[in-house]
């Protein structure tokens, strides 16, 4: 059942101010036609914003929104035709599960056989076929937002929004939703947006993540790329964890770590040569091996967490007692026992420089 | 959660803010008025201040208020905290009981005081605070129950049950504190019930504050009125003081019980 | 307190056992309730049975329904039709009045809201003579807002309203009983969540359905179960209607207060009774369908 309007949403040089508090600043994203984009940052970083004007629901804004071409900045919420998910409790709560997800077909005139087909078919798309008669509060955190992504649906909205849709429910709960979201966008295949602050749902569901900070995008890129290739260092360190080892900056693209050159990925800060700063590598980009306690990379093994088919190994530098992270297979793991003196060696190419 | 009011709420506003401060406006002048009704001067109030009746009825009230608050707590904390613990059950039932008072108007009420009390229960202006505390009991039931549902009782307790306490000393140090605000919730309304009311006390023939301010307008009306203006001014400040600043109070109050 | 050593025995965990063992259980789960039960007895439930044993009673002791079928005749009767239409339309302006209000009061800051709700309680439970004074004070033949509004023009003495007719106990009423519905009413608009009026945007929903098929709906459970309570509390009014009317408007309530007090007739007291007693028909009624529209009430989440 895939919808017939693809549309491609562009956002042009966006900017919000509350008061004092900038809550956007040019802000630029574009989403092409059926792609899913997470805007992914802590609160009060402005996705929700972004969000939001885009559904019409903030306004008072700067720049451009396009869809399919024009420029619908101006026009109210309720004619956007946009479908939104909120965190939570927002099902009207004196309709039925089906009334809810056929409310939008109702305000469009829809006549009652049609849209309570239509109401049905989602139902059914979101696993709930057979609770169309309940109520809002009898149903769980998980099913009520499974009903609100299918009310959402039903209007075949030309974007869907999500608005932290997973976040006020349980762990659990919350991956198999997410799954079942990413099936049903692709299913359905409608442009979506999606806010979230947690990095690894971000990552599990989106075509492309963007990376927000203080009211700015700062990277909107595939999220291997995100991960692998940040392309500051604000976003290194948001996404994932980062070790900072002490570098020592020989020419404009090459370091030393350790004794061991590394090629310095363009950054936006300049390196002066000749100066020190951190290098950030990734705890899977760097290994262990015995060694006799000797030498720059030399550390001991402080503490191990296992977590599965990885164990987190957690090491005290002999230099300068700054602690690292290292990850690999816990198979590997077993030979650094606690105490242990060890040689840290780095498999990565290119690494980002924190000046 | 501000939002912009538009033109009709702020016509809304308007009229009712109009409505109810100029009759307190226009009471406030009648009571400056000077005997010769052209100037004004402050002798009503002096003179309500002078008579015997405004200390004793007063008084009167006073003493019945702080007797109708001690006893609701004595009655409704150990009977709510257990609806809360072992006698979940009955709760439902207590709960109808209270909700009673709600349907009996107070005349029908104190009709059937009247008839039903032995004389040496009638002989005292006292026998109003038992009174009292029937008539506030939905009110005093729900504030109580509310504030018991948002704490974890059962552990409290447990807690400190363990440590030794008896089930008295649990609910004097223990449950009373934490839930101090609803505590203060129902001391509140037992109070203002008991200031203010009319009916009980006027067809039981007893002299309260109330009473009496209705005695003395049929001799001296601007007294009266001098009176009725002081009542609602004080108590409305006395209510807002209590509501805006709590904050203070609250953290105090946390504080002494984490001691 | 002293007698209060049961609660820990039934303080296990909180689930009740159900069903076997309960005819056992529960003489000894009800033994700590017997203080606040025996109180109950004495004060509230003894008094009633009195009235209602006394409104079947002749004045020679035997039993009898003429008080019932007098109190529904003559003045009597018409006391009750004036005192059931008087608490309806005060109720409704009430009720409307004060969801305006209230609907306005919800927009602001949190520091308003709390200095209404106080102000409300405040003025909610005005009564009596303090209430009469200070409307003839406004509103009297002589006083402050008559003065005013007839140097605008409008004499508001120029027809037949006088503060002591029907229309002016109603004005006064309205004192308390708006300031009633904005306490009451107020925590049922501040839980009507903001994501439910953008929801209905994004799906293309307008004001007018916004308010006609979610707003009215989730609110009209709690506006009309206040209203009753609006009622009620007007119908059994009387330190105010005392203060205001002096005997010129027939209210059940003065009528039952002049027959006990013996200010008519002797030998009526059993008239009273069981006009006291068709009150308390008439709030049961009313509470009845309180406690109905909050039955269906849970509707809500």
């Amino acid at each position: 059942m895939t919808t017939e309007n693809r549309v491609s949403v562009q956002l042009k040089g966006l900017r919000k101010v509350y008061g004092d508090a900038v809550a956007l600043e040019n802000f630029n994203l574009e989403l092409a036609p059926g792609e899913l984009v997470a805007l992914l940052g802590p609160s009060g970083c402005g996705k929700t914003t972004a969000l939001r004007i885009l559904a019409g629901l903030d306004t008072d804004h700067e720049g451009q929104i396009i869809i399919n071409g024009k420029d619908i900045a101006s026009i109210p919420a309720n004619k956007r035709n946009m479908g939104m998910v909120f965190q939570a409790y927002s099902l009207f709560p004196t309709m039925t599960v089906l009334e809810n997800v056929a409310y939008g077909l109702r305000v469009r005139r829809v006549d009652k056989e049609k849209r309570r087909v239509k109401a049905q078919e989602l139902l059914e798309l979101v696993g709930l076929g057979n609770m169309g008669n309940r109520l809002a509060h009898q149903l769980s955190g998980g099913q009520q937002q499974r009903v609100a992504l299918a009310r959402a649906l039903a209007i075949q909205p030309n974007v869907l929004l999500l608005d932290e849709p997973l976040s006020a429910l349980d762990a659990q709960v919350r991956t198999q939703l997410r799954d079942e979201i990413k099936r049903i966008q692709t299913e359905v295949g409608t442009t979506t947006l999606f806010v979230t602050h947690d990095q690894e749902e971000a990552m599990a569901i989106a075509d492309r993540v963007g990376v927000m900070r203080h009211g700015v995008l700062e990277q909107c890129a595939p999220p291997q790329e995100i991960y692998l290739n940040p392309i500051n260092v604000k976003v290194a360190k948001f996404v994932g964890a980062m070790n900072l080892l002490p570098a020592e900056i020989l020419s404009a693209n090459e370091l030393r770590v350790f004794g061991q050159k590394l090629e310095l990925r363009a950054s936006d800060a300049a390196a002066p040569t000749g100066k020190t700063g951190m290098a950030l590598i990734r705890p899977e980009q760097l290994s262990l091996k015995l060694g006799d306690g000797k030498g720059p990379a030399s550390a001991t093994v402080v503490s191990r967490t296992f977590l599965g088919p990885l164990t987190r190994i957690s090491v005290r530098m002999v230099a300068d007692s700054s602690t690292l992270f290292i990850s690999m297979p816990s198979a590997q793991a077993l030979q650094f026992v606690e105490g242990s003196s060890v040689d840290v060696q780095i498999h990565a190419t290119s690494v980002l420089l924190d000046a | 959660m501000k939002k912009k009011l538009n033109v009709v709420n702020y016509i809304v506003l308007l009229g009712a803010t109009a409505f109810f401060v100029f009759p307190l406006i226009a009471a406030t002048e009648f009571s400056l008025r000077a005997k010769n009704a052209t100037t004004h001067n402050f002798d009503n109030y002096i003179w309500v201040f002078k008579q015997d009746g405004f200390k004793t009825t007063l008084g009167t009230s006073f003493r019945l208020a702080i007797l109708t608050a001690v006893a609701v707590l004595i009655l409704m904390v150990p009977t709510i905290v257990y609806l809360h613990l072992g006698g979940a059950r009955w709760k439902r039932f207590i709960e109808f009981v209270c909700l009673v008072p709600l349907v009996v108007p107070v005349i029908s009420f104190a009709l059937g005081v009247q008839t039903a009390f032995p004389t040496f229960l009638q002989s005292t202006v006292y026998e109003l605070s038992f009174l009292y505390v029937v008539i506030s009991l939905p009110y005093t039931y729900r504030a109580l129950d509310v504030g018991l549902s948002s704490i974890p009782l059962l552990t409290l307790v447990e807690a400190s049950r363990a440590s030794g306490a008896s089930m008295r000393q649990t609910l004097m140090f223990v449950v009373v504190p934490t839930i101090r605000s609803a505590v203060n919730g129902a001391i509140f309304l037992a109070v203002a019930l008991s200031l203010g009311e009319f009916t009980l006390a006027v067809l039981l023939h007893w002299d309260t504050f109330p009473t009496w301010i209705a005695n003395i307008s049929q001799g001296h009306i601007l007294g009266a009125i001098s009176l009725s203006v002081l009542a609602l001014v004080g108590s409305w400040l006395l209510v807002l003081i209590v509501a805006i600043a709590p904050k203070s109070f609250g953290s105090n109050k946390t504080q002494e019980v984490a001691a | 307190m002293a007698e209060r050593t049961g609660p820990q025995e039934g303080a296990g965990p909180l689930p009740q056992k159900r069903g076997k063992n309960k005819g056992k259980g529960t003489f000894k789960s009800l033994l700590p309730l017997l203080p606040f039960l025996a109180f109950i007895a004495y004060f509230l439930v003894f008094p009633l049975t009195f009235i209602v044993r006394d409104a079947f009673l002749s004045n020679d002791g035997h039993f009898t329904w003429l008080n019932f079928e007098e109190c529904f005749k003559g003045v009597y009767g018409h006391s009750f039709y004036v005192s059931l239409r008087l608490s309806f339309i005060s109720a409704m302006i009430g009720a409307v009045a004060g969801s305006l209000i209230a609907s306005a009061i919800v927009k602001t800051g949190s520091r308003t809201r709390k200095a209404v709700a106080a102000t409300s309680s405040v003025l909610a439970n005005t009564g009596g003579v303090p209430l009469a004074f200070m409307f003839l004070a406004g509103f009297g033949a002589e006083g402050l807002v008559t003065k005013t509004l007839k140097a605008l023009g409008w004499n508001i003495y120029g027809g037949s309203f006088t503060l002591f007719s029907e229309t002016g106990i109603i004005l006064v009423y309205c004192f308390f009983q708006i300031p009633l519905m904005v306490l009451i009413f107020s925590p049922a608009l501040e839980n009507v969540k903001p994501e439910l009026r953008e929801a209905n945007d994004s799906l293309g929903g307008t004001r007018i359905s916004y308010f006609s098929r979610i707003a009215v709906p989730l609110l009209f459970p709690a506006f009309l179960s206040t209203s009753l309570l609006l009622f009620a509390n007007s119908f059994s009014a009387y330190a105010t209607a005392r203060a205001m009317t002096a005997g010129t408007l027939p209210l059940m309530p003065l009528l039952i207060g002049n027959l006990v007090d013996g200010n008519v007739l002797a030998n009526q007291e059993h008239l009273g009774h069981a006009m006291a007693v068709s009150m308390i028909g008439v709030s049961i009624i009313v509470m009845g369908v309180y406690l109905l529209v909050l039955r269906f009430s849970k509707v809500r989440s």
